[in-house]
């Protein structure tokens, strides 16, 4: 049970997956498609794994007031945070609005006779709105727009993300007034306010940071580490000196020849090299492939101790 | 546009705070570094949950299950797909079970393994043999007769180059390089552009000519060392035979080739790396936003207070390490 | 006692100051930009006549007048510097074409991304007529479910691309980011699988991205495919460049730079590859005089050791 039966599970899928390739039926077609299905949603549960796993693993040590368990305190909460503020929260709460609609109760002549109608909004200086594909910032104060009579689309939304866009149609006849309020909620959840605002301002910046650092330790190793010891040493940092002059402006200001030199090497000899890596890579990776679906390679199965 | 609430402005801060902490790696590992790496991991991991059960537990799963949206009768199996994920969170709750999860990582291991045969074979093997047992001779194109698709391929063209080309060439046949490049249908700028990429060696006098049947040597050369740097680096690769006399001259060619390749690698992984320093940099200084919104972050401003705070901040860590270590070795020696 | 050489206290040289060296290469240029002119390579021009050679068509007009293209975005905060000029680029290029565009993505980090790149240059216009500095045609907002879709992200690297290669309905679902069921949109009608579209631009960070979609869907289905990657990805990415497996390949901050001098509106890309001149001079300094400082102390040892 422990080790034969997902020995036979990695074959008989493992098999599959080689020869639905051959095989056009429709049938095998279909179900290919959802044995990908379920590889994808068993991606996605172990990163959700992943994450459960940080947890239960930072738990202790905080317990255990090992060093630097206060920073372990703070990626627990700052977890528990995200968490929280990615539930749907504003489902709870009353059905999703639209924008309320008024209309005046006389006809406008003057508009009449010139075959227009109007459309007047009153939304905050914060939101937008759209009327007949041209949007406007609202002030606060009645804007009024005119129209060509008929059925009018308005839609009101932020700039930022985490508000639900509100969309009224209008329809109006020639001399007819309307006017439209509205004040898009803001919701919760993956495209929220604050589960946004979180992404943009915390994770972001600091997710790029942290390889920008390698900006600087490149240039660190650069001046430490990379010897011209020997012909193939020299070879490799002439080819990078020519590729990085050639690949930025600076090089065709130097000298036309060197962009060409820069594009002629990635044409010839590194992709002459990188050729054969890509098929010694692809023998290896069908040979592996292969040890895996036959149950020759079961380390990914762990032992029994 | 609208304003940018203040609630956004602060969040600049606080991303601009957060960009110099990481930065301060580079001084030292210090609090202020530690305590962005931890919140980004944290702020990870909660995102990470909440946007793979959003997006992929919820509309395969609980959908296709519970909300009867899977097509037809696939819903049955799509729990199969359910149970599976079940036994993967055993071993969270109950670890003497984890020999459970055995189950889906074998499904997807092999799956995996079992897709990835067929598309490295097409993909990385058959298309790359195809194209490199191609055809070693470089034929120049015949500006008189080529299509508008070779025209367009060829070095300072274009689309509207080589519509205009077609037609001038309708009207009389060019009778040299020169002559196609001059023609009075070609603007100004399009005409320096293909003189910008005239060369006999990789430009324009190399890839076109007027007439059929010419070649171009150096593609001839190029295409010949192509087909010798694959070769031998291959042979480089193939450990079941000595590497000495001929085979190991040629396994040493493959190995220079191999090196400029990973030259050209690196030069271009550092242009990638100093791109991402400048992406922070064009963020710090507002350039990525709009600039009434990027007058109201005051970027720079915030970036030098940040820069202040932290550093003093770093000098007063260190003086208290220093004095601890101090204090340490002063009741050392007392014992 | 002899005194150290020059090149041993050289060679033990704190490292900060490079760093402090690299920061101001960075930061000066940003103030004081060279504005070298950035020229498109071969391959960069290679996939702007991709997109140059879909046919024009209306703002109200449908498939199959109007091209219909499917787009990848699969990125993260962190390559967004060297790629998103390109995807700005390359979507004003297909606005100005009135073509259909369908979204999607496979990197989990990539969906606020994707919103905000939605609201800022779908729903709005990119370069509206008199846009300073562009003397190209002006592009128009995009109405959802009529001239663009986001389908959304989907996880599963390798197999769920496989799935948009023959069931792309079925691998989201058969619904779009916003819930709305794929079969009530008019502009998808007649697509269910990546073949369906006349061309597929990939916005590629890494893995999964366009080795994946050439290796998994692109090679079995001969699709037409352009791809922007990071600088690092390019060696890896142009040997398929080679064999027409890729039509078109933009790599890295000076690919976008070229592209976006293509389509005639610079941007981030452009000022950034002039950044990226002295970045690049400060490491080519840094290795010639690393390799200075060795060899200079390697012919002091072995005088000293022949002496």
């Amino acid at each position: 049970m422990k080790k034969t039966v997902p020995l036979f599970i990695g074959i008989a899928f493992g098999c599959f997956a080689v020869a639905e390739f051959y095989i056009p039926h429709h049938h095998v077609g279909a179900l290919s498609n959802e044995f990908r299905q379920w590889a994808a949603i068993l991606a996605a549960s172990a990163f959700i794994l992943g994450g459960v796993n940080i947890l239960q693993v930072t738990w202790p040590q905080i317990r255990r007031r090992e060093p630097d368990w206060r920073y372990k305190v703070v990626l627990l909460v700052s977890a528990a945070i995200m968490l929280l503020v990615g539930l749907p929260w504003h489902k709870l709460g009353s059905p999703a609005k639209t924008p309320t609609v008024e209309r005046a109760a006389t006809a406008d002549a003057e508009l009449a006779a010139r075959g227009k109608a109007a459309i007047t909004v009153v939304v905050d200086d914060d939101v937008t709105f759209m009327i007949a594909g041209k949007s406007a910032a609202g002030t606060g104060r009645p804007v009024v727009t005119e129209v060509d009579p008929g059925e009018v689309e308005v839609k009101l939304s932020r700039r930022v993300a985490g508000y639900r866009p509100l969309t009224a149609k209008v329809t109006v006849a020639a001399g007819e007034r309307a006017t439209v309020h509205g004040d898009p909620p803001m919701i919760w959840g993956r495209d929220g306010r604050v589960f946004v605002w979180i992404y943009d301002h915390i994770f972001s910046p600091a997710n790029a940071t942290m390889f920008a650092l390698l900006a600087f330790f490149v240039a660190s190793a650069a001046f430490r580490a990379f010897r011209a010891r020997n012909v193939e040493a020299a070879l490799l940092l002439a080819a990078a000196i020519f590729m990085m002059l050639g690949r930025a402006p600076l090089g065709r200001a130097i000298s036309d020849v060197l962009p060409d030199v820069a594009q002629w090497l990635l044409d010839v000899p590194s992709n002459g090299g990188r050729r054969a890596i890509m098929m010694g890579a692809a023998i290896g990776a069908i040979a592996t492939g292969l040890r895996v679906i036959l149950g020759i390679e079961r380390s990914h199965l762990g032992s029994d101790s | 546009m609208t304003a940018l609430p203040w609630v956004d402005i602060v969040g600049y801060w606080i991303g601009i705070f957060l960009t110099i902490c990481c930065l301060s790696f580079l001084y030292k590992d210090n609090p202020f570094y530690k305590l962005a790496e931890h919140l980004f991991i944290g702020v990870s991991v909660g995102y990470l949950i909440v946007l793979q059960y959003g997006d992929n537990i919820e509309p395969k799963v609980v959908g296709a299950v519970f909300r009867g949206e899977a097509d037809g009768g696939w819903w049955v199996l799509r729990l199969v797909a359910l149970v599976l994920v079940l036994m993967m969170f055993v071993k969270v709750v109950v670890p003497r079970w984890s020999w459970l999860g055995r189950y889906p990582l074998a499904f997807v291991v092999a799956f995996y393994a079992g897709l990835q045969i067929n598309a490295v074979a097409q993909a990385e093997l058959g298309a790359q043999i195809k194209f490199s047992a191609g055809n070693i001779d470089a034929v120049k194109v015949d500006l008189n007769t080529a299509p508008v698709d070779a025209l367009i391929a060829l070095p300072g063209s274009s689309g509207l180059v080589a519509t205009k080309l077609v037609a001038e060439r309708a009207q009389r046949p060019f009778v040299s390089v020169d002559d196609a490049v001059t023609r009075p249908s070609l603007t100004d700028l399009e005409r320096a552009d293909l003189a910008g990429a005239r060369g006999n060696l990789i430009g324009l006098d190399a890839k076109a000519a007027v007439g059929p049947g010419q070649h171009d040597a150096f593609g001839i050369v190029s295409n010949l060392l192509l087909l010798a740097g694959l070769l031998s680096s291959l042979v480089y690769f193939y450990f079941s035979i000595a590497h000495r006399g001929v085979i190991g001259g040629v396994s040493r060619f493959g190995v220079w080739v191999l090196m400029i390749g990973f030259g050209a690698s690196f030069g271009l992984t550092v242009q990638g790396r100093i791109s991402l320093a400048i992406g922070r940099a064009y963020d710090v200084l507002g350039r990525t936003v709009d600039p009434a919104d990027a007058d109201r972050i005051h970027g720079p401003v915030v970036a030098v207070v940040s820069i202040a705070l932290i550093a003093a901040g770093i000098a007063l860590w260190e003086r208290r390490a220093r004095r601890d270590a101090g204090d340490q070795a002063g009741s050392r020696g007392q014992s | 006692m002899s005194a150290e050489h020059w090149s041993a206290k050289l060679q033990r040289f704190d490292r900060r100051w490079i760093f402090l060296v690299m920061a101001v290469a960075v930061v000066v240029p940003l103030f004081v930009p060279l504005g070298l002119p950035a020229r498109p390579d071969p391959m960069t021009k290679a996939a702007f006549n991709a997109v140059e050679a879909l046919p024009s068509c209306g703002p109200d007009d449908v498939p199959p007048k109007c091209a219909r293209v499917f787009v990848s975005i699969d990125l993260d905060p962190a390559s967004t510097p060297e790629i998103e000029p390109f995807y700005r680029a390359v979507v004003l290029h297909l606005k100005r074409k009135n073509a259909k565009l369908v979204f999607a993505t496979t990197w989990y980090q990539a969906p606020p991304l994707v919103d905000r790149y939605l609201r800022e240059t779908i729903e709005a216009a990119i370069a509206p007529a008199g846009t300073d500095g562009y003397d190209g045609a002006a592009d128009r907002p995009y109405r959802k479910g009529i001239d663009y879709v986001n389908l959304g992200f989907r996880d599963g690297k390798g197999a769920i691309i496989q799935a948009f290669g023959s069931d792309l309905r079925g691998a989201f679902d058969h619904r779009a980011d916003d819930g709305t069921r794929l079969d009530r949109i008019a502009m998808l009608d007649g697509v269910n699988k990546l073949s369906d579209f006349d061309l597929i631009v990939l916005v590629s960070a890494g893995n999964p991205g366009a080795k994946e979609y050439v290796q998994y869907v692109g090679t079995r289905n001969k699709l037409p495919m352009i791809a922007a990657c990071t600088a690092v990805s390019t060696t890896d990415l142009a040997p398929y460049y080679q064999t027409g497996q890729l039509i078109g390949l933009v790599a890295g901050m000076a690919g976008s730079a070229g592209y976006e001098t293509l389509v005639g509106k610079p941007g981030a890309g452009t000022a950034g590859a002039d950044v990226l001149n002295i970045g690049n001079l400060v490491v080519i300094a840094a290795i010639v005089f690393g390799n200075v400082v060795f060899f200079a102390g390697r012919r002091y040892q072995r005088r000293g050791r022949t002496s």
